[in-house]
C-alpha cells in the first residue's frame, strides 16, 4: 500500500508550490525564475506521478478510506469532523485527469503568460497552485464536509484567477459574478451538508457507516435516521436537492450557468483548467461520488436528467451565434456538462464519468488551442477577425481539429464514444419506462446537431478561408511550451474514447470496455462494494425503478453521429468559402434573443430588483423594527436598571449591612416557607 | 477528645506541603523584615514570595498529576484530595502572578515585606479553606484569609480610598463572619457534629429540627457567599476592589473568590448531601439558584453602566461569581453532579488567569498615571500595543468569546447545566454573557479605536507588571489546547467529592 | 399547636415587658426636668468633654498584643493538662512537644517582628505632647 501512503503528497505538493509562490511574491518578487512557473510545474508533475502510482495500485485492487486528521471531536454523540482520504477507481481516475491537465496548463502558461511579459506572475502561479491543491483535495475527499471545504476553496481560486487582470473593467466584475452565482448554489449545498450530518450523523462517502449506505439501510428499514417529520424518501430527496444546488452552481447548469461565459475574462489557461476541465467538473464529480445516495432517489434523478438535457440544448443554441472563440467554447462547456448531468440522471454512471474524462481532455485542448490562437492574434478573440490560420499555425490547427471532432462527436474521436454512451443510457432507461428521460434524451439529441454546427463554424471561421485582418495575416508565433501540451491533449482527445467503445464491443466482442470494468468492481474489498457501478445498477433498479430495454447500441450511435455530421455539414455549407458571410441576420428576432443569451442575465437582475430587494427591504424593516427593537429595548432596560442598581450602592456601609441582613432574611423566608420549616 | 489529639501524628502530611510552603514563605519574609525592618530589598522579597508560590504551585501540580488519594488528616479536620490540590493550584498561580506584578507597584511603598507576607498568609488560608473538612477549620481558614485581605485592601495607608475601602470591607466582613459563625452554631445544635462526614451522618436523625438546621445552612451559605461576592453579600466588592491597590483587587477577585467557592463546594457537597438535604426541606440548591440568577443579573447589569474600569471589573467579577454558582445551583440528586461542579471549578481556574490579568493591566495603567475611567483608556493601544493586546484577550475571554479560554469554560459550564436539566440556568447565563459583551467590548473599543484626548506619556515600562500581564495572557491562551485536560481533571476530582 | 407559637409568645413578652414598664412609669412619675438628671452618668464623676475623642493608636496595639497572648494561653493550658498523662501513656516526646513548639515559634516570629517594628515602643505622639504642655 505504499502508494497510498504517499497519496497526501498529491494535494500537498501543489499546496507547497502555492506557498513558495506567495512567499516569493511577498518578499522577493524576482527570485523565482519564470515567476514561479517552475515550482508549479514540478509540483503538478509530482502530483501526476503519484497519481499514476495510485492508479496502478487501484488497478491492482487497492482501495483505501482512511482518516488523516480529526479536527473536531464531537461532545457526546455529536459527529467527528475529519479530513479523510478516499482512493478508489473514481477518485484515482479523476486524480489522473486533474493532475495531468494541471501540469499541461502550467506548461502552457509559460507560453501564454511568461512569454507575453505579464506582470504579477507569482500571484498567477500561486492561484494555480492553490487551485490545483484544492481541486485534488476535493477529489480525494472522503466525506461531504471536507468535500464542501475544498469545493469552496476551488471557488475562491476561480474568483482570484478570473479577476487576475483586476485593473481592467471586465475581469473583476466577472469574478464577482462567478463568485456570487456559485455561492448562491453553495448555500443550498451547505444546508445539505448540515442536513446530512443531522440526519445520518456521518458524512463519510465509503464504508458501512457512510451516509449513502445508511440511507439505503434506512429505506429498507434496517437503520433509523432522523427525518424531521418527513417521510424517509421525501426527506432524502430534500437533502439530494439541497446538495444538487451546489452542483448546479458549480457545474454551470441552468439556471445558474450565467457566470461561466463571463468567467472567460480570466486568462485562457485558467479557463482551460478551471472553467473547462476540472473545477466545473467538481459538481458532476460530486454527484458521481455520492451516486449511491442519488440512486435511491428517482425524483432527484429525473430532475438531474431533465436539467442536464435542457442545459445541453439551451447552451448549445446560444453557442451558435457567438463571435468570440472563447464564448463559443464557454457555451459548449455548459452544454457538455449538461450531457454529463443527463448521463447521471439517466442512470449512466459509467457513461457520465466517461464523458467527464473525455471532455476534460478535449475541452482543455480546445481552450488551449484557442489560447494559442489568441496569442497569435495578439489577444483579439473575435473569430470574424481571424481566418486562414490553418497554414500559419499547423500544429494548433491539427490539434484543435482533433478536439473539435471530439466535441462534435465524430467517430472515432473521444467525444463520440462518451456522448454516444450518455445518450444511449438515457434512451434505454427512458424506453424502460421513464418518459422524462426520453424527453431529456430528445433534448440531448437535438443538442448534438447544434454542437456539430457551432463547432465547425468555429473551426471554419478561425482556421479556414482567407485571413480577414492584418493580424490574421501575420500572426504571432507560438513556442514549444504551447505546442507540447496541445499535442499531448490532441493525442488523448483522439484516443481516450477507445477505453470504452460500447458499440464496437457489442459488434465485435472486442476490445473490452476498460472503463466499465475499472469502475465496476470493488477489488475484493467488501467495504468498497457500495462504491461500484455494479452496486449503483442494483440500487437504480431497486429504488429508482430504472429498467432497461434490450437495444443495440449501434443504431442510436449512428443516429447521433448522423446528426453531428449534419450539423457539421450545415456549418460547412454556410461558412466554408474563402470569405464567409455572417448568416446570423437570417435568424431575425431569434438572433437578438440568442445574442442576449435568452435574457438570462436580465431576468436574473430583474428578479433581484423586483423580488429580492423589496423582500430584503421588508426583512430589513422587520429586522430594524422588531428584532433590533427587541434588542434595543432589552439593552435600554438593562442600562436603566443598571443605573438603578448603582443607586443601591450608596457607599454608606450601614446601608450595606441592612441590605445584607434583609437579603439574608428574605432568603431564609423563601427557603423556609418552601421547605416547610414553619409548619 | 484527648485520645484523638494524642493519636494524631503531628508533622505535615505531604498533601499539605503546598500550604506549608506558603506559610513558611510568609514567615521567612517576616524573618527577613525582622532583621532589617527599615530597608527592604524589594527584589529579594519579591523573589522569595514568587519562589515560594511557584514551589507551592509545582508541589500541588505534581501531587495532582500523581493522582493524590483523598486523605483526611489531623483527626478529620482537613481533607487533602484532588479538589483541594486543584484549588491550591489556582491560588498559587494567582499568588505568583500578583507577587510579580506587585514588584513595580511597591517600588515607592513602605512595608513591602508585610505586603508579601500578608498575600502569602491569605493564600495559605485559601488553600486551607479548600482543604477544610470541619466547620471549625473552615471558619478559622476563612478568617485566616479574610484578616490579611482587610489589611491588604487598606494597604495604601495615606490613600483615603484605600483606607475607606479596607474599613468597609472589614465591617461587612465582620457581619458576614458573624452570620457564618451563627450558622455553624445552629448546624452544630441540630446535628451535634463539626466534621462534614459526621454532619452528613447526623442529618438522618435531624428531621425534627429541620428548621434549625435549615436556618444554619442558609446562614452558612450567606457566610461563604460573602467570600464569593455573591448578591446580596457583594456590597463590599465594588468598593474594596476600587479602593485597593490593583494587584490586591486582582488577588481578591480571583483567588479569594475561588476560595469561597472551594469552601462552599466542600461544605455543601460534603456536609449536606443533596439527596438528603432537599427531601428534608433544607433546599440549599434553591438558595444557590436564587443567588446565581441574582448575582449574574445584577453583576452584569451594574457593570454595564460603570464608567470606572475598576468598578466595572468589580461588577463583572460579581457576575462571574454568578456563573460559577451554577456549579452548586445545578446539582440534583442522581444528576451528573461531578460534571457540573467540575465545570464550575474549571471556570474558576480560567477565570483566575483572565481576571487577574485584567486587574494587573489596570495596575499598569495606574502605574503610568492613566486615569481610572473608560475615557482615560482611549487610544492606549497606540502607546502600549503589547499590553493592550493582552487586555483585549482578557476582555474577550471574560466575555466568553471563542477562541479564548473563557469561552470553553463557559461553554462546558452551560453545557453541564443543560445536561443536568437546568437549561434555564444556562439560558440566564447565556443572556448575561451576551450582555457582558457590551461592556467588555467598550474597553476594547476605547483601547483600539478611540483617539486619545490627552497625549499619553509613558515613562518606564514596568518589567514585573509586563511579565505578569503577559503571563496571564499566555495562561488564558495556553488554556485553549490545555482546556481538555483541565476540565477533565476538574470533573474527575469533583466527581470524587460526591 | 405549633411549637413556633411559643417562640412568638416569648418574643411578644420580651418586647412587651420593657415597653409596659416604661409606659407605666412615665404615666405614674412626676416630670421634673433638671440638668443633673440629663447629664451623662459617669460613675459619679463630673463628665469632661464629649465621648467622641480619638484614642492613641498605641492602645490598640497593646490591646492586640494582649489578645494574641491571651489566646496563646488558652491554647497552651489544655496542652499542659494532658502533657504528663500523655507522656505516661507512652506518647513520644516529639509528638507531644513539637506542635506546641511550632505554634509558639510562629508566635515568637510574630512578636519579634512586631517588637523590631516598634509595636511595643511607646512613642509619644506630637499632638499629645503639645496638649500636655498646654494644659
Amino acid at each position: 500500500m505504499a502508494a497510498f501512503d504517499f497519496a497526501p503528497l498529491i494535494v500537498l505538493l501543489p499546496f507547497t508550490s502555492f506557498f513558495v509562490a506567495v512567499a516569493a511574491a511577498i518578499w522577493r518578487p524576482n527570485i523565482l525564475p519564470k515567476g514561479g512557473a517552475l515550482p508549479g510545474i514540478a509540483a503538478t508533475a509530482g502530483s501526476l506521478l503519484v497519481s499514476l502510482w495510485v492508479a496502478v495500485e487501484v488497478l491492482g485492487g487497492g482501495r483505501t478510506a482512511e482518516t488523516v486528521y480529526v479536527w473536531s471531536t464531537g461532545v457526546g454523540d455529536a459527529p467527528e469532523l475529519v479530513f479523510s482520504l478516499l482512493l478508489d477507481p473514481l477518485s484515482a481516475l479523476m486524480l489522473l485527469i486533474v493532475s495531468l491537465v494541471a501540469t499541461l496548463v502550467h506548461v502552457f502558461s509559460l507560453g501564454y503568460m511568461n512569454d507575453e511579459d505579464e506582470t504579477g506572475l507569482p500571484r498567477y502561479y500561486a492561484g494555480l497552485g492553490l487551485f490545483t491543491a484544492s481541486m485534488l483535495g476535493f477529489v480525494v475527499a472522503g466525506n461531504l464536509l471536507m468535500a464542501f471545504i475544498f469545493f469552496e476553496l476551488v471557488g475562491l481560486c476561480s474568483y482570484l484567477l478570473i479577476g487576475f487582470w483586476f485593473r481592467e473593467a471586465g475581469p473583476p466584475s466577472a469574478a464577482k459574478k462567478a463568485f456570487l452565482v456559485t455561492r448562491f448554489g453553495d448555500y443550498f449545498f451547505l444546508v445539505g451538508v448540515a442536513g446530512v450530518f443531522a440526519t445520518f450523523g456521518s458524512a463519510a462517502f465509503a464504508g458501512p457507516e457512510s451516509f449513502p449506505a445508511v440511507a439505503e439501510a434506512a429505506l429498507t428499514g434496517e437503520a433509523s435516521v432522523r427525518t424531521f417529520g418527513f417521510g424517509t424518501q421525501t426527506w432524502f430527496s430534500v437533502l439530494g436537492f439541497l446538495i444538487l444546488g451546489g452542483v448546479v452552481g458549480k457545474s454551470a447548469q441552468y439556471p445558474l450557468h450565467t457566470w461561466l461565459p463571463d468567467a472567460m475574462e480570466g486568462p485562457t489557461p485558467v479557463s482551460a483548467l478551471i472553467h473547462a476541465a476540472t473545477m466545473v467538473a467538481a459538481g458532476v464529480y460530486l454527484i458521481a461520488r455520492i451516486y449511491g445516495f442519488y440512486a435511491l432517489l428517482p425524483t432527484v434523478l429525473a430532475a438531474i436528467a431533465l436539467v442536464g438535457g435542457f442545459t445541453a440544448l439551451f447552451a448549445a443554441t446560444m453557442g451558435l451565434v457567438k463571435r468570440e472563440i472563447k464564448q463559443v467554447l464557454a457555451y459548449s462547456t455548459i452544454s457538455q456538462y449538461g450531457y454529463m448531468m443527463l448521463g447521471l440522471g439517466a442512470g449512466g454512471y459509467v457513461a457520465a464519468t466517461f464523458h467527464l474524462m473525455t471532455h476534460a481532455f478535449f475541452k482543455a485542448l480546445l481552450f488551449l488551442g484557442a489560447g494559442s490562437v489568441i496569442i497569435a492574434m495578439h489577444h483579439n478573440e473575435d473569430m470574424w477577425d481571424m481566418g486562414g490560420l490553418r497554414k500559419r499555425m499547423p500544429v494548433t490547427y491539427v490539434t484543435f481539429l482533433a478536439g473539435s471532432l471530439a466535441l462534435a462527436g465524430i467517430v472515432p474521436f473521444a467525444g463520440f464514444w462518451s456522448k454516444d454512451e450518455v445518450l444511449y443510457e438515457a434512451l434505454v432507461h427512458g424506453l424502460g419506462g421513464s418518459p422524462i428521460l426520453l424527453a431529456a434524451y430528445g433534448m440531448g439529441l437535438v443538442a448534438v446537431l447544434f454542437t456539430g454546427f457551432y463547432t465547425f463554424r468555429m473551426v471554419l471561421l478561425t482556421f479556414h478561408g482567407d485571413p480577414r485582418t492584418e493580424l490574421a495575416r501575420n500572426p504571432h508565433g507560438v513556442g514549444w511550451n504551447v505546442k507540447a501540451p496541445l499535442v499531448v491533449l490532441g493525442v488523448l482527445a483522439t484516443t481516450a474514447g477507445f477505453l470504452n467503445m460500447v458499440p464496437v464491443h457489442e459488434l465485435l466482442g472486442f476490445p473490452p470496455e476498460y472503463l466499465h470494468d475499472w469502475l465496476a468492481h470493488d477489488g475484493g474489498r467488501s467495504a468498497f462494494a457500495g462504491l461500484t457501478s455494479e452496486h449503483y445498477g442494483e440500487l437504480l433498479h431497486d429504488w429508482a425503478g430504472y429498467s432497461t430495454v434490450e437495444l443495440s447500441a449501434i443504431l442510436p450511435g449512428l443516429v447521433s453521429l448522423g446528426l453531428a455530421l449534419l450539423g457539421a455539414g450545415g456549418a460547412y455549407a454556410l461558412y466554408a468559402g474563402d470569405d464567409p458571410e455572417e448568416h446570423t441576420e437570417k435568424l431575425g428576432a431569434a438572433k437578438t434573443v440568442l445574442y442576449n443569451n435568452y435574457y438570462q442575465d436580465e431576468y436574473q437582475v430583474w428578479l433581484t430588483d423586483s423580488v429580492v430587494k423589496p423582500l430584503s427591504r421588508t426583512m430589513d424593516t422587520f429586522d430594524q423594527g422588531v428584532v433590533d427593537g427587541t434588542v434595543n429595548t432589552v439593552s435600554s432596560v438593562s442600562l436603566f436598571s443598571g443605573r438603578r442598581l448603582r443607586r443601591i450602592q450608596t457607599g454608606v456601609v450601614s446601608n450595606y449591612a441592612v441590605l445584607l441582613t434583609l437579603g439574608l432574611t428574605a432568603l431564609v423566608l423563601v427557603v423556609g416557607v418552601l421547605g416547610g420549616w414553619f409548619a | 477528645m484527648i485520645d484523638l489529639a494524642l493519636q494524631t501524628v503531628p508533622g505535615v502530611a505531604d498533601g499539605l506541603l503546598p500550604a506549608a510552603v506558603l506559610a513558611l514563605t510568609a514567615l521567612l519574609l517576616f524573618g527577613i523584615d525582622t532583621i532589617n525592618p527599615k530597608e527592604d530589598s524589594l527584589a529579594l522579597l519579591c523573589g522569595i514570595s514568587v519562589g515560594g508560590s511557584l514551589l507551592a504551585l509545582a508541589l500541588a501540580g505534581s501531587l495532582l498529576a500523581a493522582g493524590y488519594e483523598a486523605t483526611p488528616v489531623y483527626g478529620d479536620a482537613l481533607m487533602i484530595d484532588g479538589t483541594s490540590l486543584f484549588f491550591t493550584l489556582v491560588f498559587a498561580s494567582v499568588t505568583a502572578l500578583v507577587s510579580v506584578a506587585s514588584y513595580d507597584y511597591l517600588r515607592d511603598q513602605d512595608y513591602c515585606a508585610e505586603f508579601y507576607a500578608l498575600v502569602l498568609f491569605a493564600a495559605t488560608g485559601m488553600s486551607l479553606m479548600a482543604a477544610a473538612n470541619s466547620l471549625a477549620t473552615a471558619f478559622v481558614a476563612l478568617e485566616l484569609t479574610s484578616l490579611p485581605s482587610y489589611a491588604l485592601v487598606a494597604f495604601l495607608k495615606t490613600d483615603e480610598g484605600s483606607v475607606e475601602a479596607g474599613l468597609k470591607y472589614f465591617l461587612v466582613g465582620a457581619l458576614a463572619s458573624a452570620v457564618l459563625v451563627f450558622g455553624i452554631s445552629l448546624v452544630y445544635a441540630a446535628t451535634g457534629a463539626m466534621t462534614f462526614s459526621a454532619i452528613a451522618e447526623a442529618m438522618v436523625g435531624a428531621g425534627d429540627v429541620a428548621g434549625v438546621l435549615g436556618l444554619g445552612v442558609v446562614m452558612i451559605a450567606g457566610g461563604v457567599a460573602f467570600k464569593m461576592a455573591a448578591v446580596p453579600f457583594h456590597f463590599w466588592a465594588p468598593e474594596a476592589y476600587e479602593g485597593a491597590p490593583a494587584p490586591v483587587s486582582g488577588f481578591l477577585s480571583s483567588a479569594s473568590k475561588a476560595a469561597g467557592f472551594a469552601l462552599a463546594f466542600r461544605i455543601f457537597v460534603g456536609a449536606f448531601p443533596v439527596e438528603m438535604a432537599v427531601p428534608m426541606g433544607v433546599d440549599w440548591v434553591l438558595v444557590f439558584q436564587i443567588l446565581a440568577v441574582g448575582t449574574m443579573t445584577l453583576g452584569n447589569f451594574a457593570a454595564a453602566t460603570q464608567e470606572n474600569i475598576k468598578r466595572m471589573l468589580a461588577y463583572s467579577s460579581v457576575g462571574h461569581a454568578g456563573y460559577a454558582l451554577i456549579g452548586l445551583a445545578a446539582l440534583s440528586a442522581g444528576g451528573p453532579n461531578g460534571n457540573v461542579l467540575g465545570a464550575s471549578m474549571a471556570h474558576l481556574f480560567v477565570y483566575g488567569f483572565m481576571n487577574t490579568g485584567a486587574f494587573l493591566f489596570v495596575a499598569m495603567a495606574e502605574h503610568w498615571g492613566v486615569g481610572r475611567t473608560l475615557e482615560d483608556y482611549n487610544g492606549l493601544a497606540a502607546t502600549a500595543p503589547v499590553a493592550s493586546v493582552a487586555m483585549t484577550v482578557f476582555m474577550f475571554s471574560l466575555a466568553g468569546l471563542p477562541p479564548f479560554g473563557g469561552f470553553f469554560s463557559k461553554y462546558v459550564l452551560f453545557y453541564a447545566a443543560v445536561e443536568s436539566g437546568f437549561w434555564w440556568l444556562a439560558a440566564v447565563g447565556a443572556v448575561n454573557s451576551a450582555l457582558s459583551l457590551f461592556y467588555y467590548s467598550r474597553v476594547v473599543k476605547a483601547l483600539w479605536f478611540e483617539e486619545a484626548t490627552v497625549p499619553l506619556e509613558i515613562g518606564r515600562r514596568p518589567v514585573g507588571l509586563y511579565v505578569s500581564v503577559l503571563a496571564a495572557a499566555l495562561g488564558t491562551l495556553i488554556l485553549l489546547p490545555l482546556f481538555g485536560p483541565v476540565v477533565e481533571t476538574a470533573q474527575t476530582v469533583a466527581a470524587a467529592l460526591f | 399547636m405549633n411549637q413556633w407559637i411559643a417562640v412568638g409568645a416569648l418574643g411578644v413578652v420580651a418586647v412587651g415587658i420593657p415597653l409596659g414598664m416604661m409606659a407605666a412609669s412615665s404615666m405614674l412619675r412626676p416630670t421634673v426636668p433638671e440638668q443633673g438628671k440629663s447629664a451623662i452618668y459617669e460613675s459619679g464623676e463630673v463628665p469632661t468633654g464629649t465621648a467622641r475623642v480619638q484614642f492613641n493608636i498605641q492602645y490598640y496595639m497593646v490591646a492586640l498584643l494582649f489578645v494574641i497572648f491571651d489566646v496563646e494561653t488558652v491554647l497552651i493550658f489544655p496542652w499542659t493538662v494532658i502533657y504528663r498523662p500523655a507522656l505516661e501513656e507512652g506518647v513520644p516526646l516529639v509528638t507531644l512537644l513539637a506542635p506546641m513548639l511550632v505554634f509558639i515559634g510562629i508566635l515568637v516570629v510574630g512578636l519579634v517582628w512586631a517588637w523590631r517594628n516598634g509595636a511595643v515602643e511607646w512613642v509619644a505622639s506630637p499632638r499629645a505632647l503639645k496638649e500636655k504642655t498646654e494644659s
